[in-house]
């Protein structure tokens, strides 16, 4: 019984040490993770509205795929919105930040969070790729087919098809949200 | 002395020879600068358990040893997530989830078992280094063949102005992309564990 | 994601071995014959499906209370390595036969990428309790489905004539590959698809 005391208690030992250690350590690390996410949201929504100001988060209730929204004001009138919403990437869900006029002009899109393949999706991680999309919508075509794009960019990309129509639905549908809000 | 320490290079390569910590050598390697990170990760969490276990190995009762051994692992793994993710967010997010599976990498706890806990601390730490940066060089080479064939790109740090990115010509515009696939990262491992048991047979064959 | 979607997303589409990677060594390792790894694949499904209840109950119960987060790779591990000791036990008490089918495998399963890595990513997605309990039996089915398929393979590979420096483990990945890129046609729009 004693036996069995003394070894429960190294290992208790070991244990409450690496407990305390990793306690530290969070300590320190922790303040710079949450600086760093609130900073790279901050640039993000900087970066969409365009010099616009960013009005409140607004949560919708619905069981919608488009999470909330931010409306954006040049003095009193509301010139546009940035729609956060998830579309369905290949490996799981994408999560995305769009700046959407009220006339349903895509202004710009910024890819938060995803799950995809490195090489393939992942390539929606970078800002050139979304440039196909941008200044699409009201009245032309927000791309979401292969069809809907020109030979070069159909070519570019070749292999995140799913991811590609993934953000084009996406982002139909966030143009169809702002659509309605203007209705309001 | 010096043996223990390049031993793990070729010889005892971890991934190449023994065929261990197959997970992360296939999952991130899709880019030679995720292999390089992985690498760090790894190198250090090896040190670090490596140097405590020889350091413990009177201490650490013999029938917990494993338990004692995992919670020495996991509070390196712990502190590289953390610390990765506080500095280096890009690649934290582009490793995923296999930093915290740094823990159940075999090469670590077997390291741990077959070689820290008997040995002195200086052998230890060379033997850390040795499979560390042999399991490194493992990754960067299935990266290299990934990335330079997958996407037509070599990523390496940014440094100055250099943005990190070397792009190959020819294979930037019109890349094999299965190579950057799973199946990609599986046939390549195929293709490479073949070449390194070809080499290892005409080896012989000379002696 | 409704339950169905779960089981599917988990079985085919982000399949642990052939699109994540997440338990190679077992798959490469242990996928000589059919026999073992049918053993392998419902022991590692079994602990799978205890691990994902009991992490959950862990990070719920345990680590999100005491604002405790950060110890959660290193709680989840302890668990599993328990969790894998206790399950020794009870089998060999309970039932010979099995503890003998399966008896070999038990110890390999508590450094297997998969065990941890449902627990990780079960946590990830935010499941509830019924989704990660669901998620880890899918999750765990997928890699018997794996490497059942593997080990058929290679049995029929090994009455084939192979060039020698390929023989082995080199011809086994090359395999696997293949399987993967067959894995390829499942993925979230199939699911979309099928589910609406």
């Amino acid at each position: 019984m004693k036996e069995v005391m003394k070894i429960g208690g190294k290992l208790a030992a070991i244990c409450a040490i690496a407990a305390i250690a990793l306690g530290v350590v969070n300590a320190i690390t922790e303040p710079i993770i949450l600086a760093a996410r609130a900073e790279k949201l901050r640039l993000a929504l900087s970066e969409l509205s365009a010099g616009l100001e960013i009005g409140e988060f607004i949560k919708t209730d619905n069981e919608s795929s488009i999470i909330g929204y931010y409306p954006l004001s040049s003095g009193e009138k509301t010139e546009a919105y940035i729609i956060n919403i998830i579309g369905d990437g290949y490996a799981g869900d994408l999560n995305l930040l769009t700046a959407i006029s009220n006339g349903g002009e895509v202004l710009s899109v910024v890819l938060m969070e995803d799950t995809e393949t490195p090489g393939l999706g992942k390539e929606a991680e970078n800002a050139s790729y979304m440039e196909k999309f941008i200044g699409t919508g009201n009245g032309s075509i927000i791309p979401s087919s292969k069809s809907h794009l020109n030979a070069k960019d159909a070519d570019s990309i070749t292999g995140a098809s799913i991811t590609f129509i993934g953000i084009g639905k996406a982002l139909n549908e966030a143009a169809g949200f702002v659509s309605q809000l203007g209705g309001m | 002395m010096l043996k223990e320490f390049t031993k793990g290079l070729i010889k005892e390569n971890p991934v190449f020879i023994i065929v261990l910590g197959l997970c992360p050598a296939l999952g991130v390697s899709t880019k030679v600068i995720n292999s390089l990170g992985m690498g760090a990760g790894v190198i250090f969490v090896l040190l670090g358990s490596n140097i405590f276990v020889s350091l413990l190995k009177n201490f650490i009762p013999e029938k917990v040893r494993i338990p004692a051994y995992i919670v020495i692992i996991a509070s390196f793994v712990t502190i590289v997530e953390m610390v990765m993710e506080a500095f280096l967010p890009a690649l934290y997010d582009s490793l995923g989830v296999f930093v915290p599976l740094i823990v159940v990498n075999c090469i670590i706890l077997g390291r741990a078992e077959a070689f820290a806990n008997k040995n002195t601390v200086k052998a230890s730490i060379l033997d850390a280094l040795g499979m560390g940066l042999g399991f490194t060089l493992a990754l960067v080479i299935i990266a290299l063949v990934r990335e330079v064939f997958g996407l037509g790109t070599i990523t390496l740090f940014p440094m100055g102005s250099f943005n990190g990115v070397i792009e190959i010509p020819g294979l930037i515009d019109s890349p094999v992309r299965v190579f950057g696939l799973a199946a990609g990262a599986l046939l390549v491992m195929g293709l490479l564990k073949a070449l390194f048991t070809w080499i290892e047979d005409i080896r012989r064959v000379k002696q | 994601m409704s339950y169905i979607g779960i089981i599917i997303t988990f079985v085919f589409i982000n399949n642990f071995i052939l699109t994540q990677f997440l338990g190679l060594c077992p798959f490469i390792g242990v996928s000589k014959n059919v026999e073992s790894a049918v053993g392998m694949g419902f022991a590692v499904t079994f602990v799978m499906a205890l691990a994902s209840i009991s992490s959950w109950v862990i990070y719920h119960y345990v680590l999100v209370p005491l604002d405790i987060v950060f110890l959660q790779t290193i709680s989840f591990i302890l668990v599993i390595a328990a969790l894998v000791q206790f399950v020794e036990l009870v089998i060999q008490k309970i039932s010979p036969a099995l503890y003998k089918a399966l008896g070999i495998f038990l110890p390999l399963i508590t450094t297997n990428c998969a065990v941890l890595g449902i627990a990780l990513i079960n946590v990830r997605n935010d499941y509830n309790a019924l989704e990660s309990f669901i998620a880890g039996i899918a999750a765990g089915l997928g890699f018997l489905l794996a490497i059942l398929l593997m080990s058929t393979i290679r049995v029929k590979l090994d009455t084939e004539w192979v060039p020698k420096p390929f023989r082995g483990i080199p011809i086994a990945f090359i395999t696997g590959g293949l399987m993967a890129l067959a894995f390829m046609a499942f993925d979230n729009a199939l699911l979309k698809n099928l589910l609406g």
